[in-house]
């Protein structure tokens, strides 16, 4: 099979998965009792019930479900995804959600930066040394990473870093939000960071920095254990390879053997999997949002799910189902350039 | 002719005891594994005398017996409070030490924490069970089979796979209810699919092996050679998986009960508690910090465990 071809085949069934995707949510957020009624954000306190009675027929929600889930899929064909419920004043949907989803993406980016930052090495450290000290020491940095409740870490990096740091009076980090220095600078892509350098205010880059430190931090420490794993299992293979053994037995230094030989081929799996950790992060960025109040999409999705905002839930779940299954594509794309044994 | 059949029997299982065996011994030489194994087991033991322990009544909606506790001034901390609700300090009319504090009710901590740890390791254990299960026969079936059902489960577990796995329980546990039951069903939704996808690939792997064929040749049965031949031979990854998802559940369950899914407010869940204290993070850092902290213990634990396990059989691992 070519490449071409493969990546042809592979796009057909990203849009079943789509497809299915958004039967199984429309059935579930549009089935259930405890469901917001879908007319709900149409409704002001002067209509009356005939009124009402209109409008449930003009959108199609007085029919079957799968009738209703052709109407939906109608309007989204035509750029229009619905209304969200009360909770986000009745604006449209795609507003809501792409006025939020910057600042998840800065988000996930910074908690890729640091997931790759400190887990890449540790794995490293972790098969060099294998079942040494340095082993023992990263392997429970990365247990203790994937081990713990995430919320909960959140409320610990605030009560440490911002509450007791201010007791002491340390230099602090703050607490929650996004940024201390709301509307100094021109919203220009939604993430703070990057407003603050096009719009040349250092100190607003240098707050919304340092709102972004614990967030990220908080939301990278489960997948950078991930990662640290999966670094020392390659590289453990690796090494064990016959290659490495004619590296060391002609008599090259060590560093050099791992720096120069083993590190090219143990970082395969690691570097394509940096896109798969992006991609898991946006979803994951649900509770850190929660925890840090910031105004991303996760902290919205919450509050849609509880009031069971089809229309929000259908949005969201196809935003980052899209986005995880183009990152999986790309994996297994970037893996036939890296690693030249790998064909299709 | 019988007598041979039970020879045969009784080596293979002879075979499989002292490779178990083995495996016991290379799980000793690691320092963490039996550390996370003594700590799971204390957190089992725990888990199915808790109810002995701790008078289960205690987590009712009165909080102690006597109505001893002034319930009425839940969350009213103040540095000036007559009452210290921190860890270590005995409340007025209360005959004991609270070395944990009180929870957000004015219950005891400690005590609450240890009636809190069945609800969740039995859940774990429930969900976990129920998710391998599920998961390996029907990779199994699709792995064996072939053809259309393969092809089938793989784009089925590709809709799971492409989800935000939170979310989708979110999605599911709003929907179906506030209850303990419809939460396990929540959590085992978005949980089954990684197991079929594991024993679909191990199944691929060994039903080309040349004892398989010679099955074939003695005229066994496709339900014989799978059930009996080849899902115990493929089954150790499946194992590994299990005891590291174990911890992966328990705190998906306990994020859901933090965020708001409790289906009642006092019930002693880890979760739960935690979610009390979330609002007087500052003020009262001990209503969130000790039960996570039993969290992230729990979960460790079996971490441990299940990182050694996997180290111990990998076949290319092992020496």
């Amino acid at each position: 099979m070519k490449l071409y071809e493969y990546i042809i085949r592979r796009l057909i069934l990203m849009i079943f998965v789509l497809f299915g995707i958004s039967v199984l949510v429309f059935y579930l957020a549009r089935g259930f009792p405890s469901a917001m009624d879908p007319v709900a954000p149409y409704i002001t306190s002067r209509m009356t019930s005939e009124q009402i009675a209109e409008v449930r027929r003009i959108h199609g929600f007085d029919r079957p479900l799968y009738e209703q889930y052709v109407f939906w899929l109608r309007d989204v064909f035509r750029g229009d995804w619905g209304l969200t419920g009360i909770w986000a004043q009745g604006r449209p949907v795609l507003e809501v959600f792409f006025l939020s989803f910057p600042y998840t993406v800065q988000l996930s980016i910074a908690a890729t930066i640091l997931t790759v930052g400190i887990g890449l090495p540790l794995g490293i450290i972790s098969a060099v040394r294998n079942n040494k000290i340095p082993d023992h020491i990263s392997r429970i940095i990365a247990l203790t990473g994937y081990s713990t409740p995430s919320y909960w870490f959140g409320f610990i990096l605030q009560l440490v870093f911002f509450y007791y740091f201010t007791l002491w009076g340390l230099p602090h980090l703050p607490s929650t939000g996004a940024s201390g220095m709301e509307g100094a600078v021109a919203r220009v892509t939604g993430m703070p960071v990057l407003d603050g350098i096009i719009g040349g205010n250092i100190a607003y880059t240098v707050d919304a920095l340092a709102h972004l430190v614990l967030p990220a931090f908080s939301l990278s420490f489960i997948s950078l254990g991930f990662l640290a794993r999966i670094v020392r299992a390659s590289m453990l293979d690796v090494l064990r390879q016959d290659y490495i053994i004619l590296a060391r037995s002609k008599g090259l230094k060590e560093r050099v053997v791992i720096y120069r030989h083993a590190l090219k081929n143990g970082l395969i799996p690691a570097v394509t999997l940096t896109g798969l950790f992006f991609a898991g992060l946006l979803g994951g960025a649900i509770i850190t949002e929660f925890v840090f109040a910031l105004p991303g999409v996760g902290q919205l999705s919450i509050q849609a799910v509880m009031q069971g905002d089809s229309n929000f839930i259908l949005l969201y779940t196809l935003v980052l189902a899209t986005i995880i299954v183009t990152a999986n594509l790309i994996v297994d794309i970037a893996y036939v350039f890296l690693d030249p044994r790998i064909k299709y | 002719m019988k007598k041979a059949k039970r020879e045969v029997r009784t080596g293979e299982w002879s075979a499989r005891w002292a490779d178990f065996k083995y495996t016991i011994f290379l799980l000793r030489k690691n320092p963490l594994v039996m550390l996370g194994s003594i700590l799971s087991i204390f957190f089992i033991i725990l888990a199915l005398t808790a109810n002995y322990i701790v008078d289960p009544n205690l987590a009712g909606p009165r909080g102690y017996p006597d109505n001893s506790y002034p319930f009425e001034r839940r969350y009213q901390w103040s540095a000036n409070s007559p009452i210290n609700w921190g860890p270590g300090v005995s409340l007025y009319r209360g005959p004991d030490v609270l070395f944990l504090g009180t929870d957000g009710w004015g219950r005891d901590m400690l005590k609450m924490i240890i009636l809190s740890i069945p609800v969740d390791i039995e859940n774990a254990v429930i969900i976990v069970l129920a998710a391998a299960s599920f998961g390996t026969l029907l990779g199994a079936l699709a792995g064996y089979v072939g053809g259309v059902l393969d092809e089938a489960v793989l784009r089925v577990t590709d809709i799971f796979f492409a989800f935000p796995g939170l979310v989708l329980a979110l999605v599911f546990a709003a929907l179906l209810g506030r209850s303990i039951p419809t939460l396990r069903l929540a959590i085992l939704l978005v949980w089954w699919p990684p197991y079929v996808r594991l024993m679909r690939g191990q199944i691929l792997g060994e039903k080309e092996k040349a004892y398989v064929e010679a099955l074939r040749a003695l005229g066994a049965g496709h339900l014989r050679i799978l059930f009996r031949h080849i899902i115990p031979n493929a089954i150790y990854p499946i194992l590994v998986q299990a005891t590291l998802d174990f911890g992966g559940v328990i705190l998906t369950f306990s994020a859901l009960m933090f965020l708001g899914f409790s289906p009642t407010p006092s019930l002693p869940e880890l979760g739960n508690l935690a979610a009390d204290g979330y609002q007087h993070i500052f003020e009262a850092p001990w209503l969130i910090v000790f039960p996570g902290l039993t969290m992230l213990i729990i979960a460790l634990a079996f971490n441990l465990v299940g990182d050694g396990l996997r180290d111990v059989l990998d076949p290319r691992l092992r020496r």
